[in-house]
């Protein structure tokens, strides 16, 4: 195997299949430039992970609202193994019945006229759907105005935790430079005569 | 992970009937990964608060529509991703960086330092690469994964995500050399 950076990151992401994990570990053990830049490359990924996860500010969390529910028919007509099963039951059974009764019974009289289901459901929904919206979109503004109030509270408080952990780290480093400068200091006057 | 994936599943088929309580503990397993990966993208809190909500909210309407159950998290992530490049595209001018940071320097950097040269270190990278570092990096998904959350071949995947590690690697050469062992 030849020198290939790309396979040392495939390899340090895991994403190598087992034969191409043997062939990079042989190089690295042979390639002393190939192991420097291995190294290299696993200790940016532990900076990396230096970077803290953070918790969200507040849950996300929904309300049952009858505009978003599927419908009573939705939900029924969902596609489940027991549906298809169901169905595949029922046709067998008429296909079974079929067999028996064909020829024995008088050609059965014409069928009525479907009940228009669409056409009452459609009704319904035209019904039901601006009362249902209105509500909807008042209590949804009513958890804005909430939401807004308590946004404003928690950036007030975040802000000045923020400039508190900013001028923190900044006391911190100026301390650090003041060491330094002192540790400096003497290291000029040891070795002057 | 095995046992978390047999939850997540049936915990979307309950959703998917309407149990608005199994989505909201569906929401609970997953808003933190979300809410991170969009804070590291959208640069602050309020945004990616905002963006989360969204895309749980969009995720409980489409969830008739996610074909393969055990695909949750990329579909997921996908809607994360839409959601927040819709949003950079309209604050772009906002959101692009004006002047580089500071380096840091001293003989020797703590985990907090560390940290912000991480920070500053993935601010200089595009989007695209720093979203590449964000989903293999902290999400820990697979290449076949990332493809198809970001919409674009395996081989746009690792090339953005290997530049952004050469950049990260030179940018974070101090940090490595002094603050992490």
């Amino acid at each position: 195997m030849n020198c290939a950076p790309s396979d040392l990151k495939d390899y340090l992401f895991g994403e190598l299949p087992e034969a191409g994990r043997r062939q990079v570990e042989q190089h690295l053990a042979a390639c002393e430039r190939c192991r420097e830049e291995f190294e290299r490359l696993k200790l940016t990924q532990s900076a990396l992970a230096a970077l803290r996860e953070e918790e969200p500010p507040r849950r996300i969390a929904f309300v049952s609202d009858k505009v978003f529910e599927p419908r009573w028919w939705r939900r029924l007509w969902q596609p489940s193994p027991r549906w298809a099963f169901a169905s595949a039951l029922v046709l067998g059974a008429a296909i079974v019945a079929h067999g028996f009764l064909t020829g024995m019974t008088p050609p059965p009289p014409p069928a009525q006229a479907p009940v228009n289901f669409e056409a009452r459901v459609a009704e319904e929904v035209a019904r039901r759907l601006p009362a249902a919206v209105d509500r909807a979109v008042a209590e949804r503004e009513a958890r804005w105005l909430r939401q807004v109030a308590e946004l404003e509270a928690k950036w007030d408080f975040e802000r000045r935790a923020d400039v508190a952990a900013f001028q923190e780290q900044v006391n911190y480093l100026k301390k650090r430079l003041d060491v330094a400068t002192i540790q400096l200091a003497r290291a000029e006057g040891a070795q002057q005569p | 992970m095995i046992f978390r994936e047999v939850e997540d599943r049936d915990l979307i088929g309950r959703a998917r009937r309407g149990d608005v309580d199994a989505f909201n503990l569906l929401v609970s397993r997953w808003e933190r990964r979300i809410y991170n990966y969009l804070y590291r993208l959208a640069g602050n809190r309020e945004d990616a608060m905002d963006l989360a909500q969204e895309v749980f909210l969009k995720a409980y309407l489409n969830l008739g529509k996610l074909d393969d159950v055990s695909r949750f998290a990329p579909w997921l992530f996908r809607i994360a991703h839409n959601e927040a490049y819709s949003m950079l595209r309209r604050n772009r001018p906002e959101t692009e960086l004006t002047e580089p940071a500071p380096e840091f320097s001293g003989p020797r950097m703590l985990p907090v330092e560390v940290g912000l040269a991480v920070e500053r270190a993935m601010g200089r990278l595009s989007a695209d690469q720093k979203e590449a570092v964000l989903l293999k990096v902290y999400q820990g998904f697979k290449f076949e994964e990332m493809a198809e959350i970001l919409g674009c071949p395996v081989s746009t995947v690792k090339s953005r995500l290997y530049t952004a590690l050469d950049l990260l690697k030179d940018a974070l050469a101090p940090a490595n050399t002094r603050g992490v062992e």
